[in-house]
């Protein structure tokens, strides 16, 4: 109930004190990360035997995810021209780019139009959220049909394809998904070990900790190797080595390799640290849930995580858009502009994409509700970082916004444009544990425009 | 890159055939000698006298995706063209492409000027793009229609009665392709051969691909799979399976035992696939395993003792009516009904969420019939702060939301896309939908309705006299009407409801015992016969159908006794089953020929940590020492619930539990404060081992007796004593680090 889950929040705070005595505990672990450090060589040496190594100028990338379909027209593609029953109640605004414009709530972004990209030509068929967020999210279009509440998984995810070809270092997980699991977003046949970490809790909070990622109060470093090697000596039960037959202890014992390292991480436990952040920069992201998880995000990548996914619901407006909107639309378009900027500033952006998307745009045609519908013939996306030309207008829909009509696009091209800026080959074939092979993307063309 | 690209995708064409590169597979004509077409079979339309309608046009729009949910199946239609989702109402299609949009869509006088035909080929901009090529069949059948005068098929035409499939049971080898032929029967008894006009789908790709043409290709892995063929709204079944290559000599299979009913129908199944079983699990496993999945609990080390020495042949039939005495089993039961019941109590008040609690855990502790227990439910009425199954009707008001649990709980059928539409696998349509609503339209309510986030007044659930549901198109009045079979009639002030738990809890209607055998038979052996297991439809075969049929007839001869069932299952030697595979069955995740290991539920290792421990967790607004099994709301706090994936009420809509591993987990039982203190109070079990007189070894056997619930072996003591022999060791803290590591492996964490 209400006041037990304060108290429960009070409680968890005094259980994460501090880093000093986690240094000292990372010294003595060197044979732990050595063992990380050689697993991550031996990836990457696998990788490159696959031909997946190309060069790619991002090291990280940072997805923000709008659950639900943002709407395409409120936000990068307004239409002025078409009825009143398909434009809405908002105007059109000038950009940094002449000739572009964006909805009148995004002037932050429109502020900085000339370092950002914007795809206005992607579109699919999936038409409910569990397709549709399937299809974004993997690349892949989901198998058989699924239903809109689904939570489904037919393909790895592009988190969880990171994470595989680029491992983690530093102790960190190498995907992150805050503050939850997205539907499509694991791994698939890929693992448990690629499936992402997700921290529920809220930074915006003061007592904000990543909760059990330290030792409990009055159990030495010592104690705790002890414990710990007591354990892989009296841990007996037989493992299924085979990954066909499915075996859940598999993943367990990944999850306790990641925990451990995840503890022992000076590195980890400096980017949770939020609170070190000047009041000033946490200010500039937003006092809120979704600014301060963008700035977790930004401390996440410095620490060296290759994929975060911010999942960030109620996107899906079938009531009373232009409302909520007017409430939200604001926030994210200054939180996304800081983060970009601030890469910028830190010298970052070159090696760091940026992304928002949700699974795809809404209706022309404003319903009863004042609300819009599902449509994925048509959506926005924001690509920015990476080298991805600055001011790039990629393709455009039709004069009522109805239909990606030129240089249309597919959620394959897209997930290309994401792995090729990461390093990451499109066009390989990854095994499944029963020795299928799978394109990791049936059509590898990323979009040329941001390729540049 | 781009050549390595091509040359792997040649590759796994030639090899493997994915649907996406199916089109490469050379289509093989369908094969006529070997029983399937019969003489009276019809060419599929192009060389037929006329093309019409709803025989020849209609079919198309389905087979092409023009009338699915993404494109003008939608309920608003697309762009303006609007068609009835998968062709369910021919008059809306008709009207709209003929009479609709001026005419425009259809021109008798040039044919390749109509819309449709322009659309469909990409000649004028297609929001769908290209969906039949220049000269094809298709485009030829469209073209002959249109300069008819797109005839509609004369009403007195034979109608559509079915759509069968050839073959429906397919063996095939790996990598082994072959063409599916669709017929189709009409009402005067001809048939049609529509495999150019179906539409196919496989349930699994890597088990067998289907290409857009019918040819099925065989994956290389073992196992099955159901493919679809969709002609018009009919759908048949072809359901595939490539067994394990090489042959099992029968008589290795009839050594195996099989006198139990469920054993015979398992070892069926596994013939099919040439798989063996796994050996028996030991008397520990299968110990510790029947207590934490009939009872969700841990045994104490006095119960391990005494089992483990009993030398009677038949302790584990002992072991399990003992079990089902146990006051466990009620509390167990009732949290897994409590997932799918419970309502959260910012919407119906606190007061009535405990009385719904308290009226479920009282059913499940008295074995309450499941029929009795569904009926009463059903036809609640009274206060909600009385009689706890009232709260059902506060906490679902509306009769489409009554609809929709009711059909998916109790028979597994989700009716929900019927709300709006025709169900899209399924026969349901929004007449059945709605008519199903009605039973539930004269449901009375009196006193304080709802006002979140308290709610906290009483409310009177009762039988009006007025009340109606309306079809939402034509608004006609609907009569109560269940979505198949007969039900009773409705006396004169009699509660509809009545009626409808008789015909729903009826031993006739067998989506409603094997609905709850399924969802008992999942709990017990891991995976289940129907998955997911309130999903019930032809087009999601059960892995054993004969068995669930077989498990659901039981129930029915038992009068629904829950109890019964569950030893019923428990009882097979497949229950029994070794989770370790073999090489005949290394692949098997469905078919039981070995256990599946799983994780132990949320509210059961928290009670388990509690019983390993001994020191109790306090949970607000439960007595003390409650059990995690026992809390009457998710709304409870609960860290470690929360971790191990309890269903989130704050969630919208609520999440379902999870029962995967995280790294949250692990993390929360390595680290988190709650745990720690456990091992370490000074009340805890740790401490008293620390103090007591016991030797190391005794305090060694009792922790493995309480954690894994067996001894520990010869060298697994060794090592447990060596630690306690080091120089200058605390009894307690070596105890304590050994609780803590026994307390951290799968071992304990997961059912094997």
């Amino acid at each position: 109930m209400p006041a037990n889950t304060t108290r429960q929040h009070a409680k968890r705070s005094t259980y994460c004190d501090g880093i000093s005595r986690r240094s000292c505990l990372q010294l003595g672990l060197t044979t732990a990360l050595g063992a990380s450090l050689t697993d991550l060589l031996s990836l990457r040496s696998r990788a490159s035997e696959s031909g997946a190594s190309l060069r790619g100028p991002a090291k990280s990338c940072i997805l923000v995810w709008l659950d639900g379909g943002p709407t395409h027209y409120e936000t990068f593609d307004p239409k002025p021209e078409a009825p009143s029953e398909v434009r809405g109640e908002f105007f059109p605004i000038e950009t940094k780019v002449p000739g572009v414009h964006f909805s009148e709530h995004m002037t932050r972004l429109a502020g900085i139009a000339d370092k950002i990209s914007i795809v206005r030509s992607i579109r699919h068929n999936q038409g409910n959220h569990g397709a549709g967020n399937h299809y974004m999210m993997t690349g892949a279009p989901p198998r058989i049909p699924v239903g809109c509440g689904a939570f489904v998984s037919f393909h790895p995810s592009l988190g969880s394809v990171t994470a595989h070809q680029r491992g983690h270092q530093n102790g960190l997980p190498a995907y992150f998904s805050i503050p939850s699991m997205s539907r499509s977003g694991g791994p698939n046949f890929l693992g448990a070990q690629y499936a992402p970490f997700v921290v529920p809790d809220d930074p915006n909070r003061d007592s904000f900790r990543v909760r059990d990622v330290a030792l409990p109060k009055g159990l030495e470093t010592d104690r705790f190797e002890h414990r710990r090697e007591l354990r892989s000596t009296v841990d007996s039960l037989p493992r299924f080595e085979n990954q066909a037959t499915g075996d859940p202890v598999l993943a367990a014992d990944e999850y306790f390799q990641q925990s451990y390292d995840l503890m022992t991480s000076k590195e980890a436990q400096e980017a949770f640290n939020i609170q070190s952040e000047a009041d000033e920069v946490r200010e500039r992201y937003g006092r809120n849930s979704f600014g301060q998880r963008a700035l977790l995000a930004r401390r996440l990548v410095t620490a060296g995580v290759p994929f975060i996914t911010l999942y960030e619901g109620g996107w899906d407006h079938h009531r009373d858009l232009f409302n909520t909107c007017r409430k939200r639309l604001p926030e994210v378009d200054n939180t996304v502009a800081t983060l970009i900027e601030d890469l910028e500033e830190r010298g970052m952006l070159d090696e760091t994409l940026v992304v928002v998307l949700g699974e795809f745009g809404r209706t022309p045609k404003i319903n009863k509700d004042a609300g819009r519908d599902h449509w994925s013939n048509a959506m926005s996306v924001l690509m920015a970082g990476a080298k991805i030309p600055g001011g790039t207008i990629v393709g455009a829909t039709d004069r009522q916004g109805y239909s990606a009509v030129d240089r249309v696009l597919s959620p394959e091209n897209f997930a290309s444009t994401v792995y090729r800026k990461l390093g990451i080959d499109p066009g390989q074939i990854l095994y499944t544990p029963q020795g299928r092979p799978s394109h990791l993307v049936s059509d590898p063309a990323p979009i040329d425009e941001l390729m540049a | 890159m781009r050549t390595i690209a091509i040359r792997c995708l040649w590759l796994l064409v030639s090899i493997f055939g994915m649907v996406s590169a199916a089109s490469s597979i050379p289509a093989i004509e369908p094969k006529d000698a070997a029983g399937s077409p019969s003489p009276q079979l019809l060419d599929s339309g192009l060389h037929a006298s006329e093309v019409t309608f709803e025989a020849d046009i209609q079919p198309l729009l389905t087979r092409f995706g023009c009338n699915s949910g993404p494109c003008h199946g939608k309920s608003r239609g697309q762009n303006g063209f609007a068609l009835s989702l998968l062709g369910f109402d021919s008059d809306f299609d008709y009207d709209s492409l003929v009479r609709q949009a001026r005419g425009r869509r259809i021109s008798p006088a040039s044919p390749q000027l109509s819309l449709l035909i322009q659309k469909a080929m990409g000649s004028l901009p297609h929001g769908g793009g290209i969906r039949i090529e220049a000269g094809s069949k298709p485009h030829q059948l469209l073209s002959r229609w249109i300069a008819a005068g797109a005839p509609r098929t004369p009403a007195d035409a034979p109608q559509l009665v079915r759509v069968s499939v050839e073959p429906p049971l397919a063996s095939l080898a790996p990598e082994e392709s072959f063409a599916l032929q669709v017929t189709a029967e009409y009402s005067d008894g001809s048939l049609r051969d529509v495999t150019d006009a179906s539409a196919f789908q496989s349930n699994d790709n890597t088990i067998a691909a289907v290409s857009p043409e019918g040819v099925l290709q065989a994956g290389p892995v073992t196992g099955e799979t159901a493919v679809m063929a969709r002609y018009m709204n009919h759908i048949a079944l072809c359901s595939v399976t490539i067994p394990l290559p090489q042959e099992v000599a029968p008589e290795v299979y009839d050594q195996l035992p099989q006198a139990h009913p469920v054993d015979a129908l398992v070892l069926d199944k596994l013939k099919l696939l040439n798989m063996l079983p796994s050996a028996a699990a030991d008397d520990s496993t299968f110990h510790r395993r029947a207590y934490l999945r009939v009872i969700g609990r841990l045994p104490t080390v006095e119960e391990t003792r005494e089992f483990l020495a009993d030398g009677a042949p038949n302790k584990r039939q002992t072991l399990i009516a003992q079990l089902l005495q146990q006051p466990e089993y009620g509390d167990f039961w009732a949290n897994k009904w409590a997932d799918l019941l419970r309502p959260n109590p910012y919407h119906v008040g606190i007061k009535a969420t405990l009385n719904y609690d308290a009226w479920i855990r009282e059913a499940f502790r008295e074995n309450m019939p499941y029929d009795e227990f569904v009926k009463q439910l059903l036809t609640s009425r009274g206060s909600t702060f009385r009689d706890g199954e009232t709260v059902m009707f506060r906490d679902r008001r509306k009769p489409d939301e009554l609809t929709t649990i009711v059909s998916q709980l109790f028979l597994g059928i989700r009716l929900e896309c019927a709300k709006c539409h025709h169900h899209p696998f399924e026969v349901y349509g929004q007449s059945d939908f709605y008519s199903f609503a009605a039973y539930f339209a004269r449901i009375g309510r009196k006193g304080t309705g709802i006002s979140a986030p308290i709610s906290g007044s009483e409310e009177f659930i009762f039988t009006a006299d007025k009340g109606d549901v309306q079809h939402p198109i034509t608004n006609e009045v609907l009569e109560p009407r269940p979505i198949f079979g007969e039900a009773p009639e409705i006396a004169e002030g009699e509660d509809r409801r009545e009626a409808l738990a008789e015909w729903l809890a009826s031993p006739e209607n067998p989506y409603f015992a094997q609905t709850m055998a399924n969802r008992v038979w999942t709990d017990l052996m891991g995976v289940g016969l129907v998955e997911p297991v309130d999903d019930l439809r032809a087009t999601n075969p059960p892995t054993n159908p004969e068995l669930l049929q077989a498990l659901g007839d039981d129930f029915v001869q038992s009068d629904f006794n829950i109890k019964k069932l569950i030893r019923q299952i428990v009882l097979s030697k497949a229950y029994a089953m070794s989770t370790l595979p073999q090489p005949r069955n290394e692949l098997d995740t469905r078919y039981y020929s070995r256990k599946y290991r799983q994780r132990l539920r949320a509210e059961v290792l928290l009670d388990s940590v509690v019983q390993v421990t001994g020191v109790p967790e306090s949970f607000s607004a439960m007595a003390p020492n409650a059990k995690a099994k026992e809390l009457w709301t998710h709304r409870i706090g609960s860290l470690f619930l929360d971790a191990y994936g309890r269903p989130d009420p704050n969630q919208d809509p609520p999440c379902e539990r999870t029962g995967e591993p995280t790294v949250v987990q692990t993390l929360h039982l390595m680290n988190s404060e709650n745990l720690a203190q456990k091992i370490t109070s000074d009340k805890g079990q740790a401490a008293q081992w620390g103090k007591s007189e016991q030797s190391p070894e005794e305090i060694v056997n009792e922790m493995y007796l309480a954690i894994y619930a067996r001894f520990p072996t010869e060298s697994e003591l060794k090592i447990a004593l060596g630690i306690y022999e080091n120089e200058g060791t605390d009894r307690r803290k070596v105890t304590e680090d050994l609780m803590w590591s026994l307390m951290n492996t799968p071992e304990f964490t997961f059912k094997d």
